[in-house]
């Protein structure tokens, strides 16, 4: 390894109590993620993938275990300084958009940067530049209801990118979309990427591969390798197949 | 988070549920115009007390009367007279001769010390052929602006064989040659006019003698709703020469006769009982309005309060009505709240923006209703008026009861509006503050 990894993860665990149960979603997890990759994490649901999206941005925090982000140790933040951490280094894209639904595109895309304190001639500029970077310049005075699901994924990811981050986060941001739709989104990301940008997706679509520079398979909390995950997934295929014919 | 982007999101998010905005609000509009519309009244009834009372206008000034002992005590609070040459054989009497005057005008917060004197004998005024019976006063330094009198016509400043006259005295002239069935005189014009003066004295055998002074009446004084609107005001020194003739000559000593009356003139009302009970200690009898007024004022200060709580009773409804409705907008915006924190907002931002929504419901209802709470009292007022010119037709005296509105208590009323939307946020905007964001984007 020739630089430091932009993100490094030591021993992670996250465990959340149901009841009476205790449900270690993340069971230790050693990670390093190099600045400027793609990297892509597999795993069916309940692997624990989007707990540790959410961890590496900042949104939850660790049972145990460290997170360093561009050297800033997030276990060590406080609420207070975490927002800022947000605000700053990460973009976020969801699986629902996360739209505001009574604002037009171009207020949801300037959101972010109210809480960013940046003034509204410069809010202004780079909306629309980065709403044009998804090619919906055009669209950028409807609402969230006048647009399609890609359409509303694009303006997540330009909300995503206003306050220039280092890192882009995406929790299964094709999983509400349609194949061509998904597929451009994915091309977006990759082209963001290309900019030097490093990001992050967790889904369980495997026709992610293709994008990867890195790919992170994940079992029951645990990182596997992907001979281990195939196998395990084709033998959630056989369980389906069973299911399908009961 | 800069405060006009700040300010424009919680308008923006007010914007968006106008319709349950302007519900809620209406419940603070109903408590705010409860506060000022019975708060302006009890201020009202307040006002309409103090200026019915007689001689209440000016509260700076103290009267103080000689003490005459025991047995004269009530004479003289009633008259003030058989002053002048009275005998000094009651042994704890205190006259306000010159020196008692240095005393009193030695207490901290005494502007100015003014004696005052009365004609000891019956005089006539006469302006043609009308005359009237009126009570002359003597004032010492001749400048009646010091005993915080205002000129209708004319001067305050009194010389020797000139006159000022109260606003009422040209109503008492009568037409000594009137029957019965004839029209009233038409009140003569005093102002810059030459009146007789007749005084009149019996000697000890039972004749009358009459002595006949011509005077320039110089001013005409405002009405001043105390005893100066019926008195004829003359330098001390003529009061003097007069009182002598009825004295038949002999001299009147003020270092041992002192004076009738002495009014004291305060810098300011709020040393006024403090001065008036220092001049009581002297031994003599001080009696201020202040101290009645005050006493007054304390009752409808407690009104005030009684009238402003039961307003706040409708405000502390309409604040469960703004808690309620905050809490349900943060169920509803707990995704919002999650997305807000994933793009940057801090806890303090989040908290921010809740309790500034719910303040601004405060404050809009503390406009709506200081609108209404003010044009009530306007619309009571005009009631109210109608209402008294009812009575006086009857011939009943009004009382001149209104709604008074001070400046103060709108802003306060607004200000207080908003506190009520602020505080009444503090907890569903503390919640939304410390949602988990986790949880809050999964919220369904």
């Amino acid at each position: 390894m020739s630089e430091a990894a932009f993100i490094q993860i030591q021993d992670l665990r996250k465990t959340f109590v149901m009841g009476k149960q205790k449900v270690h979603a993340l069971a230790g997890i050693d990670l390093n993620i190099l600045r400027g990759s793609f990297t892509v994490i597999m795993g069916p649901s309940g692997s624990g993938k989007s707990t540790l999206l959410y961890l590496l941005g900042g949104l939850d925090r660790a049972t145990s275990g460290a997170i360093h982000v561009d050297d800033l140790a997030l276990e060590k933040m406080d609420e207070n300084d975490l927002g800022i951490f947000r605000r700053k280094k990460v973009g976020f894209i969801f699986q629902s958009f996360n739209l505001i639904s009574s604002m037009t595109a171009f207020q949801n895309v300037t959101f972010p940067m109210r809480f960013a304190g940046i003034k509204g001639a410069e809010r202004q500029k780079r909306a629309a530049i980065l709403l044009s970077q998804v090619g919906l310049a055009n669209r950028a005075h409807h609402r969230p209801t006048e647009l399609s699901g890609g359409q509303q994924q694009r303006v997540a990811i330009a909300r995503a990118l206003v306050n220039n981050p280092p890192l882009i986060l995406a929790d299964e941001p094709t999983g509400n979309l349609d194949t061509t739709s998904g597929y451009s989104i994915m091309k977006l990301l990759s082209a963001l990427n290309k900019e030097g940008r490093t990001i992050v997706v967790v889904t369980h679509d495997l026709r992610m591969r293709q994008f990867a520079s890195e790919m992170i398979y994940l079992l029951d909390g645990l990182v596997v390798s992907e001979a281990e995950y195939e196998a395990a997934a084709s033998f959630e295929l056989q369980e389906k197949e069973v299911e399908e014919a009961i | 988070m800069r405060f006009w982007d700040l300010f424009s999101l919680i308008i923006e998010n007010l914007n968006r549920r106008k319709g349950r905005v302007a519900l809620t609000a209406i419940g603070v509009v109903i408590g705010t115009a409860a506060v000022v519309l019975l708060v302006s009244l009890a201020i009202g009834l307040q006002k309409s007390a103090t200026s019915n009372l007689w001689g209440i206008n000016d509260l700076s000034r103290i009267e103080v009367y000689p003490n005459y002992g025991e047995a004269m005590m009530v004479e003289a609070k009633i008259g003030g007279g058989g002053g002048g040459g009275g005998g000094g054989t009651v042994s704890n009497q205190k006259l306000l001769t010159t020196s008692a005057l240095a005393d009193i005008a030695l207490i901290p917060g005494v502007q100015k010390v003014i004696p005052r004197d009365y004609l000891m004998g019956s005089a006539v005024m006469k302006a043609g052929t009308l005359e009237a019976w009126t009570n002359i006063m003597g004032i010492a330094g001749s400048d009646l602006d010091d005993m915080g009198y205002l000129s209708g016509q004319g001067t305050l400043e009194l010389r020797k064989g000139t006159a000022i006259v109260g606003s009422w005295v040209v109503n008492n002239f009568y037409d000594p040659k009137i029957r019965p069935g004839q029209e009233p005189p038409v009140p003569p014009e005093l102002m810059d006019q030459r009146v007789k003066l007749v005084l009149s004295k019996w000697t000890n055998d039972g004749q009358e003698v009459k002595k006949t002074i011509t005077l320039q009446i110089v001013g005409v004084l405002q009405e001043m709703r105390n005893e100066a609107d019926g008195s004829v005001f003359v330098t001390m020194e003529d009061l003097t020469t007069w009182n002598e003739w009825f004295n038949n000559g002999k001299r009147i000593n003020r270092n041992k006769d002192g004076y009738n009356n002495v009014i004291v003139r305060a810098e300011s009302p709020e040393v006024v009982v403090d001065i008036t009970n220092q001049i009581n200690e002297l031994g003599f009898m001080a009696y201020s309005p202040q101290s009645t007024v005050e006493g007054i004022n304390s009752f409808f200060t407690i009104l005030q309060i009684i009238f402003g709580g039961i307003g706040a009773i409708a405000l502390l409804v309409a604040a469960i009505g703004i808690a309620n409705t905050m809490t349900m907008a943060i169920l509803e915006r707990t995704r919002e709240i999650g997305l807000m924190k994933a793009i940057g907002a801090t806890n303090k931002d989040v908290l921010t923006i809740f309790l500034g929504e719910a303040a601004g419901i405060g404050l809009l209802g503390g406009l709506g209703g200081v609108l209404f709470g003010w044009g009530g009292s306007k619309i009571l007022n005009v009631f109210a008026m109608q209402y008294l010119a009812s009575q006086a037709q009857q011939g009943m005296l009004g009382s001149g009861l209104s709604a008074v509105t001070p400046t103060w208590l709108l802003l306060f009323a607004i200000i207080f509006a908003t506190m009520v939307g602020f505080l009444s946020g503090l907890y569903p905007a503390l919640r939304a503050a410390t949602l988990e964001p986790v949880m809050a984007l999964k919220y369904e």
